[in-house]
């Protein structure tokens, strides 16, 4: 971003009208600067001085502290700056994995429930196939399903939000975690789980499309360009 | 588009300006109805920069403190124009499904 630079020696005073409290401003500043630092460093380092320039500029007469609305405002706008997309809007490609990533987690608590609610034919299917398979390790089996279910929900989640701000890493990670499930869905085929688990499957086969169609949008065109953009260093506006 | 961003993109329209500027002609242009606080002016600006709507048009040392003066871009103005065309519309539709002639017709 390229820009003019000129600094006015004798230049008009700002719209602040100045307090009357001798060092109230540096007072005020140096709380300001506190608040500021909730701000990703990135954000700090471009725009710290301007933003802060504004504040002081914003601030009443004889004002010591930011008020409260200040402080929610700076805070809101540093949480939206550090939790919202990146620095420039996805296009619709990633916008469209990211809703798919979060259907994605859906599922995973759909599968818990298939799970749960054809636990008993499945059992029985699988004592049928193997005589050696005892109640104790259905239970087992049962609750580790269980437990690790917020696993793959939550990394579905957080591969949606990184790759909503861009991270390059994350698309590389979804597409690594979209190589390994494919082959655990081998293994389940292998494993014989069509013939007892069969519901089971369908959401397995569900979450695998799903998937497939992220890597495809993560990978397209449009998507690409918008992980260099993100990725690449911001030209300062002015020289440091 | 959000009204803040939409009043953002309509204060650069007549020329550049700086933050302090922005929120005040923001709030003139408003009639006082939206009063942009720094860091919801920030954020829309870091956004609108990063969208390519606007750019950094010179920066100037004010009283010690950093002014950095921001302008429209050739894609912002095609932005705000074309959203001022739909709200155009828009509003267009709204008073003539209000008027007067709807009515005794109905």
């Amino acid at each position: 971003m390229s820009g003019r630079r000129t600094r006015s020696v004798a230049s008009p005073r700002s719209a602040r009208v100045w307090t009357a409290h001798p060092g109230g401003d540096a007072i005020l500043e140096g709380r300001y600067r506190r608040l500021l630092a909730c701000y990703p460093r990135f954000f700090r380092r471009d725009s710290e001085d301007e933003i802060l320039a504004v504040l002081m500029a914003c601030a009443r007469t004889g004002q010591r502290w930011p008020g409260p609305a200040e402080c929610a405002d700076v805070l809101g706008s540093a949480v939206r700056m550090r939790l919202g997309p990146g620095r420039s809007s996805p296009p619709r490609a990633v916008t469209r994995a990211i809703r798919l990533m979060r259907f994605g987690a859906a599922t995973e608590i759909a599968g818990l429930v298939i799970a749960l609610a054809t636990a008993s034919g499945v059992q029985s299917a699988l004592v049928r196939q193997h005589a050696s398979f005892l109640a104790g390790h259905w239970h087992d089996l049962l609750l580790f399903i269980e437990l690790a279910v917020p696993v793959p929900c939550c990394l579905w989640l957080w591969l949606a939000w990184a790759n909503g701000r861009g991270h390059r890493w994350a698309r590389s990670a979804f597409a690594g975690v979209f190589g390994m499930y494919t082959l655990i869905v081998l293994g389940k085929f292998a494993a014989g789980a069509a013939a007892y688990a069969p519901a089971d499957l369908v959401v397995v086969g569900a979450q695998w499309l799903i998937g497939l169609a992220v890597v495809l949008l993560l990978f397209s065109r449009s998507a690409g360009a918008f992980y260099r953009h993100q990725s690449m260093p911001r030209a300062p506006a002015r020289g440091r | 588009m959000q009204e803040a961003t939409f009043l953002i993109l309509t204060a650069l329209a007549s020329g550049s300006q700086h933050g302090y500027g922005i929120i005040a002609d923001v709030r003139e242009i408003s009639a006082g109805d939206v009063r942009l606080r720094p860091g919801t002016l920030y954020t829309a600006l870091e956004r609108l920069r990063a969208d390519g709507l606007i750019a950094v048009d010179r920066e100037a040392i004010v009283d010690n403190r950093l002014r950095r003066y921001y302008r429209l871009t050739p894609a912002g103005s095609r932005r705000l124009s074309a959203e001022a065309t739909r709200l155009r519309a828009n509003a267009t539709t709204a008073l003539l499904r209000l008027s007067p002639a709807r009515d005794a017709a109905s």
